[in-house]
């Protein structure tokens, strides 16, 4: 079924806007107060998620031009033209990405545009008219994870609250991107497992292979290293893993050092700059042999060299030398306060010799030295980085409330 | 049953009727959603109709800022993403130029915008009018306001109304506008893309031109056989590139679909605009039940 009230117009910061996305507001604030009254949640969360809920509003085009993540743009036109016109706009069309079922005819888009905006487009929102609109719908389902953690994962709600409130997190949940999706994913996918929920959590990971692909391959690294070699149980296990996965890093080291240096050049194009408006893969095309010949990794020791060394750029970026934004200096001291919550939540709960903690902490860093060897594009590899550390951060929390139950430390 | 035992679906029943009667099922939420309706009447009738123009336009492959062919690696990469942002880029750049804006504004487009189509007015003095706010910072930091209009008003018509997107990863771009008179903007959105693309060739003719004149001069003083043979071969080609750039057909880029327009005014969006308004009032009607309600809590 499509609608015709939906339709793409780029309304700009008009009055027309900010109608529109305020109805959106006032309809996930009324949701709001409807939990508050079943007791779903408390008058704290209430009060912070009222202040989380109005956010979108007061970014894209009031803070900030949207065209500072020109991708929403893409997402938007997307949803509109699939509640408007029930079919992908062009260039999304023309690569043609579904994977049919035959047996119910039924095909499901493999673009991971078209596969997050259809998702997103379920939520209850009254308005799909703006670029903002999406940010709302992020925030719904947001909203609805947290019921989910609360109900099902954490007792205590406030602390719970405060994971909600990390800046990038609140950034992010509020524009028309998929980051939200594959955070919630991801959180879902590693509690479960943590529950020994199996089936749960490849329900959780499926859909990451479209969205992300990275963060599917470091989460399925996890799901065989917990499910088949019991990784998280011993020791020994562990090692033997580790080993296991080298072993089959050395035996498949072509494909994978073709595949890596594929993303390296591609994402050190994407940030080349020569200036006169050369840029982009177009600078690329002119000059890029060199670069490219520099990039390239040979062999498995210098992939993992060249990750460890990459890694503390990976983890404390961005740097203040580039700086270029209002969202930089936040984002360097929220990376250090991460990193501090981390350890933080470790040593003040005893996990340091917790199996489950060490284990979810070798796939964090692992995943981490992979991304480390693609970092060249400072605000993409942030977000990435974000969401990847984040839904770990949430797993440990989780292992620290198993371990300590109500005694549960986060910073004091 | 013990499932459903935990869901306490009684008491949320419950629940959900005292929040319907308490916060929802209120004088002030019939009158707040009156007052929505009289708001949605005002904001509609006070807004002036707006037809959506845009044309679809390609790049042309064949100008002049094609790639050369790629070494190593980066060959299977950059024909993922082979479009040449440049050539967008600098196409965009024109349209917004202050020389297009001077362009369009000999030819009279300053007129059709600004005086109403009245052609009695001389172009050079339709009278501008200022904001209070124009006055008192003209009048704070001691400059002269200008009295009437001028190409910077129209390139700063053009860079607030004429938007340029191209699709990412993808072909095709979309110049479009929102405009109330539906002749006005199919024709000055016809004007401005060839103008802005017609701009783009007498630059390269010119810089070609100069670069012929700079060649014969360096081959009137050149000894060398060599030099003479690599000047005349240049000469060669910037006439080459003068004599395919002297035509008619498009250079940057070449309509897809000439400019057209919406059938029916497409904002303001009378539906979504009463359907938000009363979401709106009656969500602020529910807060005030709800704040009075649970003022002890919330404070």
């Amino acid at each position: 079924m499509v609608n015709g009230y939906f339709r793409y117009i780029d309304y700009g910061g008009s009055l027309e806007y900010y109608i529109f996305e305020l109805a959106n507001f006032s309809f996930l604030a009324l949701l709001l107060c409807l939990c508050y009254k079943l007791r779903f949640i408390n008058i704290n969360s209430l009060i912070v998620w009222s202040g989380i809920f109005f956010l979108p509003l007061v970014l894209n085009y009031f803070i900030f031009s949207p065209s500072l993540f020109p991708d929403q743009f893409q997402y938007a036109s997307e949803v509109m033209s699939l509640k408007s016109k029930g079919v992908s706009i062009d260039n999304i069309a023309s690569q043609n990405a579904k994977f049919s079922l035959n047996l119910w005819s039924i095909s499901i888009p493999t673009n991971p545009i078209t596969l997050s905006t259809t998702f997103l487009g379920f939520a209850p929102i009254p308005n799909f008219m703006t670029v903002t609109s999406l940010a709302f719908a992020n925030k719904f389902f947001l909203f609805l994870s947290f019921l989910g953690l609360k109900k099902f994962f954490f007792k205590d709600e406030n602390a719970l609250l405060l994971f909600f409130l990390i800046p990038s997190l609140l950034l992010y949940s509020s524009l028309a991107l998929r980051e939200t999706l594959i955070i919630i994913c991801s959180v879902f996918f590693l509690l479960n497992m943590l529950k020994n929920n199996y089936i749960l959590s490849l329900i959780f990971m499926l859909p990451l292979f479209f969205l992300k692909i990275q963060m599917f391959a470091f989460l399925a690294l996890y799901f065989v290293g917990r499910l088949i070699f019991r990784a998280n149980n011993s020791f020994y296990m562990l090692v033997f893993f580790l080993g296991f996965v080298l072993l089959a890093s050395i035996i498949l080291q072509d494909e994978i050092l073709q595949t890596l240096n594929y993303y390296r050049q591609g994402f050190a194009a994407e940030n080349m700059d020569l200036g006169d408006g050369i840029y982009g893969y177009y600078a690329f095309s002119l000059y890029g042999d060199e670069l490219a010949k520099s990039l390239e990794l040979t062999s498995m020791l210098e992939v993992i060299w060249v990750s460890i060394i990459g890694l503390p750029k990976l983890l404390l970026m961005p740097y203040p030398n580039t700086w270029s934004n209002i969202f930089y200096p936040i984002q360097f001291f929220e990376s250090i306060f991460l990193i501090f919550l981390y350890w933080s939540i470790a040593v003040r709960n005893n996990l340091l010799k917790n199996k489950e903690f060490i284990y979810l902490s070798v796939i964090l860093l692992l995943s981490c030295m992979l991304y480390s060897l693609l970092v060249f594009n400072v605000g993409t590899f942030v977000r990435y980085r974000f969401s990847l550390f984040f839904p770990f951060i949430i797993a440990i929390y989780y292992v620290a409330t198993l371990e300590r139950g109500n005694k549960i430390k986060l910073l004091a | 049953m013990s499932f459903l035992k935990k869901i306490e679906i009684k008491s949320k029943v419950l629940l959900l009727k005292e929040f319907f009667y308490d916060y929802f099922w209120k004088k002030s939420s019939l009158n707040l959603g009156l007052a929505s309706l009289i708001l949605s009447f005002a904001i509609i009738q006070f807004s002036t109709p707006q037809f959506y123009i845009s044309a679809t336009l390609r790049e042309n492959q064949e100008s002049g800022s094609s790639s050369p062919s790629l070494g190593g690696g980066s060959n299977g990469l950059i024909s993922i993403v082979s479009s040449d942002s440049n050539s967008f880029d600098e196409f965009r750049s024109n349209i917004y130029s202050y020389i297009i804006a001077q362009r369009m504004w000999e030819k009279g487009w300053a007129t059709e915008i600004y005086a109403g189509g009245d052609k009695s007015i001389d172009v050079n003095k339709i009278e501008k009018p200022h904001t209070l706010a124009d006055h008192l910072g003209a009048l704070f930091l001691g400059y002269k306001l200008y009295d009437f209009y001028s190409p910077h008003d129209l390139q700063a018509f053009i860079s607030s109304k004429v938007n340029l997107q191209k699709e990412i990863r993808g072909a095709n771009i979309t110049v479009s506008m929102l405009t109330s008179d539906q002749n006005f903007g199919l024709s000055f959105l016809n004007e401005l893309i060839l103008n802005a693309d017609k701009y783009a060739k007498e630059f390269l003719i010119l810089k070609s031109q100069a670069i012929i004149d700079g060649t014969y001069k360096q081959l009137a003083v050149s000894r060398n056989s060599a030099i003479t043979a690599s000047l005349a071969a240049t000469i060669n080609r910037e006439s080459l590139q003068i004599a395919t750039l002297k035509n008619d057909l498009p250079y940057h880029i070449y309509f897809i679909d000439p400019p057209y327009s919406s059938e029916y005014p497409v904002t303001p969006n009378t539906l979504a605009i009463f359907i938000s308004n009363f979401i709106i009032f009656i969500f602020l009607s529910v807060m005030y039940n709800f704040i009075r309600i649970n003022k002890e809590d919330l404070w």
